[in-house]
């Protein structure tokens, strides 16, 4: 549906003149016509704003009034008092997205989880505030159809990866893994070996830092990994860790 | 041993050169590092965000608004409606966190080019009839998901240089149009041309600018 030919020179213009936003009246209209039907009109837009960009960093900062943030709180939902149920409904919806490709999957990371608990105490809800509880993490993408089950337990520092459908990818890339703290930096814990299931073992230091509500995230890289150590590639799956 | 012992003045003011050298050096890559430091920190708030972390968008939100407030405030002259677009800019953010790519843009630079796009989408639509207006509501702006710019400081000074190249003319009514919004009647009516001469400095000013930028 979309156009991919080259642009003829008006439009090219066109694309530059969006991009500085000089724009107004029917030309205005065009150019946003365009930028939504025509796939090189977008790129070329995609390059001025990159190529005019930096003009930014010399605009000044200033305060943003608290009020803003207020706003801002009330309208991306509820305040933080109603935060666990907001995660219960995202967890579920998650879930219900992922049902029909992980049930396999899921089994067998049940299966896992229950393995790892200590024998004799299967029955016993897992402690909600315990260090060591198990937490588990569904990495969705969101422009792939990418879904990862990361389950966790601290006890054993083991970290087992299940992966339902294909990860994005070829031979020159590799994919890496990342935990971030919450309000934290992206540590990496290694490029992932291909196959449907992983098995890592972290050391204490990578371990510290998988907690309750801390991201994990999957990204793609030059093989071998981050040169940067942080993601330089996209973000193909991320999700929060929680108590299983 | 007994020369350079009989001579310290001059390898004194030699070391020191080194050293105040070196102190420069190490000035420089300690910023570098700091700047590196605080840009992977963004890029995990982002990724955080785009999965629901209330805290890490709260974080991302005092880091950074003060930057996008600025550059809202510098396009729309107006208290309230710098506001508005600032609250736009980062409940978008809430919602399209997951568009950042970290191998296409640097956070603080997709934040900004975010408020920015919606700041002018704002700055056009003051000017719209009221059907217009309707239209344009449906119009997704202000998401930049695919532009691309990484090496800030070294795209900033290229940037600057071929700007610098252009006549005094066309470099400020490209300034004006980038960082004040200005349109092409507006630029016209305050330079006292006609909209066509108006049309062809940028044009012409845009063509160079990008024959520079691609050498």
């Amino acid at each position: 549906m979309t156009d991919k030919g080259p642009l003829d020179d008006p439009a090219l213009d066109l694309a530059a003149e969006y991009a500085l936003g000089v724009l107004s009246g029917e030309d205005l209209r065009r150019a946003r016509d365009l930028e939504r039907t025509n796939d090189s009109f977008r790129a070329e837009v995609a390059r001025w704003t990159g190529r005019l960009s930096p003009l930014l960093t010399e605009v000044g900062e200033v305060p943003a009034p608290v009020a803003v943030w207020r706003t801002i709180e009330e309208r991306i939902g509820p305040a933080a008092s109603n935060d666990n149920l907001i995660e219960l409904s995202r967890r579920v919806a998650r879930w219900r997205a992922i049902a029909g490709g992980m049930t396999a999957v899921a089994a067998s990371l049940a299966a896992v989880l229950f393995l790892t608990l200590p024998p004799g105490e299967p029955a016993a809800p897992p402690t909600r505030h315990s260090t060591t509880a198990p937490m588990v993490a569904i990495l969705g993408g969101q422009d792939t159809g990418t879904k990862v089950m990361a389950s966790w337990d601290p006890g054993a520092q083991q970290l087992v990866l299940a992966v339902s459908g294909d990860l994005k990818g070829d031979s020159g890339h590799s994919h890496e893994l990342w935990v971030i703290p919450r309000g934290g930096k992206p540590s990496s814990l290694g490029t992932m070996p291909t196959g449907k299931q992983m098995h890592m073992r972290l050391a204490e230091t990578l371990a510290r830092l998988l907690e309750n509500g801390a991201t994990i995230a999957i990204s793609v890289e030059p093989r071998g990994g981050s040169p940067t150590g942080i993601p330089t590639g996209p973000v193909i799956a991320s999700g929060a860790l929680s108590q299983a | 041993m007994l020369q350079i012992a009989a001579s310290p003045p001059a390898d004194f003011r030699f070391l020191s050169l080194i050293a105040s050298g070196m102190e420069r050096r190490m000035d420089r890559m300690t910023g570098e590092l700091a700047a590196r430091g605080a840009r992977d920190e963004l890029v995990g708030m982002l990724i955080a965000v785009s999965n629901g972390d209330r805290g890490a968008f709260a974080t991302l939100y005092q880091r950074t608004a003060a930057k996008l407030y600025g550059i809202c405030l510098r396009l729309l002259s107006n208290e309230a409606e710098a506001q508005d677009v600032l609250q736009e800019a980062y409940v978008t953010v809430w919602r399209k966190a997951h568009r950042f790519d970290p191998s296409k843009a640097s956070p603080i630079t997709w934040l900004a080019v975010l408020a920015r796009n919606l700041a002018i989408d704002r700055l056009r639509r003051r000017s719209l009839p009221l059907e217009d207006l309707e239209a344009a509501a449906n119009v997704e702006a202000g998401d930049p998901s695919a532009f691309s710019i990484l090496t800030e400081a070294e795209d900033a000074e290229r940037l600057r240089r071929c700007l610098e190249a252009l006549d005094g003319r066309a470099q400020s009514v490209i300034r004006a149009a980038f960082l004040d919004g200005a349109s092409y009647p507006e630029l016209a009516d305050r330079a006292g041309v006609p909209l066509g001469t108006m049309k062809s400095w940028i044009r012409r000013g845009l063509q160079r600018l990008r024959r520079c930028l691609e050498q």
